[in-house]
C-alpha cells in the first residue's frame, strides 16, 4: 500500500513536503513574497491598495518623523524651497510697495486727507494710502493648460477688448517656453510678471493649469495672493477635468464663475461728490466778517505805528492819543523847525481826514533845533560848518571877523539853559587876504612848467597881473588857473610865444615835423635827442637836415644810430651776407653772383662733399624761389676734402692716422707692406695736382716675428694613412702644435690691424680614381679645420680646399712618393 | 469647443508659413518666427459633427535638427509635417523631425504634405517613392501654397484625425 501510494502519488507528497516547508519557514516564506510584491501591488486595484496601505504608511511617516525629522525634512526641501522663497519675497515686494506710496504721498494734500481718514477708520497710514494710490483693473483672466498651452477658459471685465483668447494663451505658453528655453530656467514656476506700459501680465502656475490675469494699473502685491487662491480651488474642484484635459474645454464650464471672481477685483478712485454747496454758503458768511475784522485791525496797527513814529521825532511831544468810533485823537507840543507831523502821515496807509489833531508849539533847546535856528539867524559863509559834538554846537573854519563877532553875541545869548556854542575854532580870514595866497600858489606852479617863464607879476586893487615867455606845446595857463578859486575875469595875462630849447620841447617838434617811421625811435639821453633804428635814406637825409638847422644853442640830435634800409637795400644785404656765408665754405668756390631786377644770379663750383649751398639759404631771410643757382661738381683740392676721399678709397688699417697739419695731410703709423705701397702711389698722384701728402711717417709693420711663426706653420704638413681622411695618433702633438702657432700668429696679426687667414689645403696620393682622390684631399682638410677648432682656433680664421694629386711635395714615383703626398699643407694669408 | 494644438515641422524655407498664411486665422506677425522661433495661428474645421478648432504652432524651420526647441510640441495632438517636393533632403528632415517628436512625446497623428506641387518641372521627388510611403497608411498630400491645392484637405484630414 505505502509502496503504491509512494508510486502514485510520491512526486506529489515530496511536492507538498517542499511547500509546507517553504510555509512554515519564515525566511524561506519572506523570501518567496518578496519575489512577488512588486508584481502583486502593481496589479491590484489602485483604490484598494491605496485604502490598505494608507494608514500604515501614515504611520510610517509618523515614526520616521520622530525617530529623525532631518530626513523627510531632506525628501520635501526641493519642493518647499521655492514655495517658501516665492512667498517671501512677495512679502518683501509688498512691504516696498506700501513703504514707497507711504513715502510718496506722506506730505502732500491727499497724504493729509488720507491721515483724516486713518484716523477715522483706524486702519494703519499705508493700508490708506494702498487703497488710495492702487488704482488698477483686472481685465482679462486666461486659464491655460499647461501641457499643451490650450485656452481652458477665458473671461474679460465690461469693455476690455482682446484679440482671440486661444491664440493668445498659445503664445503665451510659447513665450514661456522661449524664456525658460532661452535662459536655460529650470525652475517650474514661470514667468510670474510681464510689463507693458500701464498693463501687466500676472501670471500663477499651477500642477495642470496657468492662470495668468492682464491688469491695467498699478495692483498691490497681495492680488497675487488672491490670484492664486483661484488657481487653488480650480484644482481643488476640477483637478480630474483638468488632468484630462484634451482641447475639449466643455467638462471645464464651472471654472469661468471662479475666474469671474478676478475680473470684479479693482480699486477705483473714489469719486465722492466734493460739498461744494456748503463750502459757498460758509465762504459766503465768513469773507466780508473777516475782510472787517482784518481791516480794523490792520488800521489800528497802522495808526499805533504813526504814533510811534512821531514820539521818536525830535521837537514833537505826543502828550495824548486815542481812538474812538473809527476816529485818531491826537495832542501834544511841537517846534516849529520839528517835522510836520501832518507830513509824516503820508506813506503810513491812515486817513488824513479821520485824524484830529491839536499842536502847541514850543522852542525845543535839544542841540539839533538850536543849532537850525543858529543856522537861519547868523547865515554862516560857505567856509565855515556847524556841527553837534557831544551835545556842543560847534563852529569850524575860516571867517571874516565881522561875522566873528556876529556868531560871538549869538553865543553869549544862548548860554541860559540851551547847549554850548563853540566857535574858537573858527579863522579870522578876510577875503583879500586869502585871494593873495591862492594867486601865489597859481604864480608857482605855473614857474614849475617847463616851457613856461614868469616875468613878472603883480597884485594891484583886487586884479592880477602876469607877464612872461610861453612854448606853444607847454601847458595852456588859462587851463591851470581852474580849481585855484581864483576868479579868472581878475587875472590879466600877458604871454610871448618863444621856441623852447629844452630837450623834451625839442623832441616834441622834430617827432611832428619829421614823422618817424615805426622802425625809428627817438629818445632823450643825457640831455641829447637820440633817433635809433632802420629807415629808408630819404629820412634818413630829412633828419639829418633837421639836425643841422637845430645845432644853434639847441640840444643836439643823434641820428647816427640810424640805420639807412631800403628794402632793396635791406634784400641786397641778406644777400650779400648769404654770398660771404658760401664763400666761408670749403668744397665751395663761387664763380659771380649777381643782383638783377629783384632776383638773385650765384654759379660756381661746389664738391660733392661740400654743405649743400640750398641748405645755407635758411635762416638768411633770403626768398630761395628769387635765387637762382648753377654748380658745377668738382673734387676740391682741400686737405679736408682729400682726406675724406682718401678715407673712402684707402680703407687704412686701424694702426693709421690720416691728419692735416699746415694744410699738409700727414700719414702716420704703422701698416703693412702693400698699403703702404698704395698711400705711396696716391701721395704721387695728389702731388701733381699740388696737394702735399706726407707718408714718410708711414712704418711698415714689425713682422719678422710673425714671419718666423709663419713660416714655421707653413713648413708644417699633416700626414695620413692612404685612404685615411683622420690623420693617426702620432699626428696629434703636431696637430697641437700647429694649433697654438696658428692662435699666436692671428692674436699677433690683430695686434697689428691685420687679419691673418690660413689656408688649409688637402692632398692625395695618386692611387685610385681623380675623382676619389678630389674628395679625399678636400675631406682630410675639412678633417684638420675641425681638429684645429677643437682645439681652440677660431673656424672663420680657417678656409679650406682640396688640391686633389695636382699639387704633389715630390714626385710621385719617389720612394716616399705616396705617403709624404697624403697631407694637409697651411699658407698663411695676411689683409 | 474643441480645440487642439498642432506642430507644423519642416526643414528651412519647405513652404510652412506660406502654406498656412492663405487659409488660417493670425494676429501675431511673421517676426514672431525669428525672434521667439514659434508662431501661433488657428484654424476652425468643420467636420460634419462638430467644429475642432486646430492651434497651429508654427515651429521656425530649423536644418540643423539638433537646435530644433521639441519642447515646442509639448501636449500637441497632432503634426503637420512640410517637405519642399523641389528639394529632396527636406523630406529626410521632416521624418527625422517626426522621429525626434516620437521619441520625446510618443506617436501622433500627422499629415505629410509635399509642397510646392505647382513646380512640376523642378520637382524631384519620385512618384515611386510617395506610393512607398501611402503603402505605410500615412496621409500625403501635394500642396501648392500658391494654388492653394489640397491644403484645406489635409487640415480636414488631419482635424478628423485628432477629434476621434
Amino acid at each position: 500500500m505505502e509502496t503504491l501510494r509512494q508510486l502514485l502519488v510520491g512526486r506529489e507528497i515530496s511536492e507538498l513536503s517542499r511547500v509546507t516547508h517553504l510555509l512554515d519557514e519564515p525566511e524561506q516564506l519572506a523570501v518567496a513574497v518578496g519575489g512577488v510584491l512588486p508584481g502583486a501591488a502593481a496589479r491590484a486595484s489602485h483604490a484598494q491598495l491605496g485604502e490598505a496601505l494608507a494608514p500604515a504608511v501614515e504611520r510610517a511617516v509618523q515614526r520616521s518623523i520622530q525617530k529623525s525629522p532631518r530626513t523627510l525634512t531632506d525628501i520635501l526641501y526641493p519642493v518647499f524651497l521655492p514655495a517658501i522663497r516665492k512667498s517671501i519675497g512677495e512679502k518683501i515686494d509688498q512691504t516696498f510697495q506700501s513703504l514707497n506710496e507711504t513715502l510718496r504721498h506722506i506730505f502732500t494734500w491727499h497724504g493729509l486727507k488720507w491721515r483724516f481718514e486713518s484716523w477715522r477708520t483706524g486702519a494703519s497710514f499705508s493700508e490708506v494710502v494702498l487703497k488710495h494710490s492702487l488704482i488698477y483693473r483686472v481685465e482679462h483672466v486666461f486659464l491655460i493648460n499647461r501641457n499643451s498651452g490650450l485656452l481652458i477658459a477665458h473671461v474679460t471685465a465690461d469693455n476690455a477688448t482682446s484679440e482671440d483668447p486661444k491664440l493668445i494663451s498659445s503664445m503665451l505658453s510659447a513665450i514661456q517656453d522661449f524664456v525658460k528655453d532661452s535662459f536655460n530656467e529650470k525652475e517650474q514656476s514661470g514667468l510670474d510678471t510681464i510689463r507693458f506700459g500701464d498693463l501687466r501680465l500676472w501670471s500663477e502656475v499651477g500642477p495642470f493649469a496657468t492662470l495668468v490675469a492682464v491688469i491695467r494699473g498699478n495692483p498691490p502685491e497681495e492680488l497675487h495672493e488672491i490670484i492664486r487662491d483661484v488657481l487653488l480651488r480650480i484644482h481643488d474642484e476640477c483637478s480630474q477635468a483638468l488632468e484630462q484635459f484634451d482641447g475639449d474645454s466643455s467638462q471645464l464650464a464651472g471654472v469661468e464663475t471662479q475666474l469671474q471672481t478676478c475680473v470684479e477685483l479693482k480699486q477705483e478712485e473714489s469719486n465722492q461728490g466734493f460739498p461744494w454747496l456748503v463750502l459757498a454758503a460758509v465762504l459766503l458768511v465768513s469773507i466780508p466778517a473777516g475782510g472787517w475784522f482784518f481791516l480794523s485791525w490792520q488800521s489800528g496797527q497802522r495808526w499805533q505805528a504813526y504814533v510811534s513814529r512821531l514820539e521818536t521825532q525830535p521837537g514833537i511831544i505826543v502828550a495824548e492819543q486815542k481812538i474812538r468810533g473809527g476816529q485818531f485823537y491826537i495832542a501834544g507840543l511841537r517846534d516849529p523847525l520839528a517835522v510836520d507831523p501832518q507830513s509824516l502821515l503820508s506813506g503810513m496807509q491812515v486817513d488824513p481826514a479821520r485824524v484830529h489833531s491839536q499842536w502847541q508849539f514850543y522852542q525845543s533847546l535839544e542841540p539839533e533845533f538850536v543849532l537850525k535856528r543858529l543856522t537861519a539867524s547868523l547865515v554862516p559863509p560857505d567856509t565855515v560848518r556847524l556841527s553837534i559834538v557831544n551835545d556842543r554846537i560847534v563852529a569850524e573854519g575860516e571867517a571874516t571877523a565881522t561875522w566873528i563877532n556876529r556868531a560871538w553875541a549869538a553865543a553869549q545869548q544862548l548860554s541860559a539853559g540851551g547847549p554850548v556854542f563853540d566857535i574858537s575854532r573858527v579863522r579870522d580870514v578876510s577875503p583879500e587876504e586869502r585871494e593873495a595866497e591862492r594867486w601865489q600858489a597859481y604864480v608857482s606852479r605855473l614857474e614849475t612848467q617847463p616851457g613856461i617863464i614868469v616875468a613878472e607879476q603883480k597884485v594891484r586893487g583886487g586884479q592880477f597881473y602876469i607877464a612872461g615867455l610861453r612854448d606853444p606845446l607847454a601847458a595852456d595857463p588859462q587851463s591851470l588857473l581852474s580849481g585855484t578859486q581864483l576868479d579868472p575875469a581878475r587875472v590879466h595875462s600877458q604871454w610871448q610865444f618863444y621856441q623852447s630849447l629844452e630837450p623834451k620841447f625839442v623832441l616834441k617838434r622834430l617827432t611832428a615835423s619829421l614823422y618817424p617811421p615805426d622802425t625809428v625811435r627817438l629818445s632823450i639821453v643825457n640831455d641829447r635827442i637820440v633817433a635809433e633804428g632802420e629807415a629808408p635814406d630819404t629820412w634818413i637825409d630829412r633828419a639829418r637836415a633837421a639836425a643841422r638847422q637845430l645845432s644853434a644853442g639847441g640840444p643836439e640830435f643823434d641820428i647816427s644810430k640810424v640805420r639807412d634800409v631800403s628794402p632793396e637795400a635791406r634784400a641786397a644785404e641778406h644777400w650779400q651776407y648769404y654770398v660771404s656765408r658760401l664763400e666761408a665754405q670749403s668744397g665751395i668756390i663761387v664763380a659771380q653772383q649777381t643782383a638783377r631786377g629783384g632776383h638773385f644770379y650765384i654759379s660756381g663750383l661746389r664738391d660733392p662733399l661740400a654743405a649743400d649751398p640750398q641748405a645755407l639759404l635758411s635762416g638768411t631771410e633770403v626768398d630761395p624761389a628769387r635765387v637762382h643757382s648753377q654748380w658745377q661738381f668738382y673734387q676740391s683740392l682741400d686737405p679736408k676734402f682729400v682726406v675724406k676721399r682718401l678715407t673712402a678709397s684707402l680703407t687704412p688699417p686701424k694702426s693709421v692716422q690720416l691728419s692735416i697739419i699746415q694744410g699738409r695731410i700727414v700719414v702716420a703709423g704703422e701698416a703693412p707692406a702693400a698699403w703702404i705701397n698704395r698711400a705711396q702711389a696716391a701721395a704721387q698722384e695728389l702731388s701733381q695736382d699740388g696737394v702735399a701728402m706726407d707718408v714718410s711717417q708711414l712704418r711698415e709693420l714689425d713682422l719678422a716675428e710673425l714671419n718666423q711663426l709663419r713660416q714655421a706653420i707653413q713648413t708644417t704638413d699633416i700626414f695620413f694613412s692612404s685612404g685615411k681622411v683622420v690623420p693617426g695618433p702620432e699626428q696629434m702633438p703636431v696637430l697641437d702644435r700647429l694649433a697654438d702657432q696658428i692662435k699666436e700668429f692671428a692674436q699677433s696679426a690683430r695686434k697689428s690691424g691685420v687679419t691673418a687667414r690660413f689656408m688649409l689645403t688637402g692632398h692625395s696620393d695618386a692611387t685610385g680614381r681623380e675623382t676619389a682622390n678630389a674628395s679625399i684631399s678636400a675631406a682630410r682638410a675639412e678633417t684638420v679645420r675641425a681638429l684645429l677648432n677643437k682645439r681652440g682656433v677660431a673656424p672663420e680664421l680657417l678656409l679650406v680646399r682640396g688640391a686633389g694629386t695636382f699639387e704633389p711635395v715630390v714626385p710621385e714615383n719617389s720612394r716616399t712618393g705616396s705617403s709624404t703626398n697624403r697631407r694637409v699643407s697651411v699658407t698663411v694669408n695676411l689683409d | 469647443m474643441l480645440q487642439k494644438k498642432i506642430c507644423m515641422l519642416g526643414g528651412f524655407s519647405v513652404g510652412k508659413t506660406s502654406l498656412v498664411r492663405r487659409f488660417v486665422q493670425s494676429i501675431f506677425s511673421e517676426t514672431y518666427l525669428t525672434t521667439v522661433g514659434v508662431k501661433i495661428d488657428k484654424k476652425s474645421v468643420a467636420l460634419p459633427d462638430k467644429t475642432v478648432d486646430l492651434i497651429l504652432w508654427d515651429l521656425a524651420g530649423e536644418d540643423d535638427i539638433g537646435s530644433f526647441r521639441v519642447s515646442h510640441v509639448r501636449g500637441a495632438t497632432g503634426l503637420v509635417l512640410v517637405v519642399d517636393g523641389t528639394r529632396a533632403a527636406t523630406l529626410a528632415a521632416a521624418l527625422t523631425l517626426r522621429e525626434r517628436v516620437e521619441a520625446e512625446f510618443g506617436a501622433m497623428p500627422f499629415v505629410l504634405l509635399f509642397n510646392k506641387s505647382d513646380l512640376a518641372d523642378r520637382w524631384v521627388i519620385p512618384d515611386s517613392e510617395i506610393d512607398e510611403l501611402r503603402q505605410l497608411g500615412w496621409q500625403i498630400y501635394l500642396t501648392s501654397a500658391l494654388s492653394g491645392e489640397h491644403v484645406d484637405d489635409a487640415f480636414r484630414q488631419l482635424a478628423s484625425m485628432v477629434a476621434k
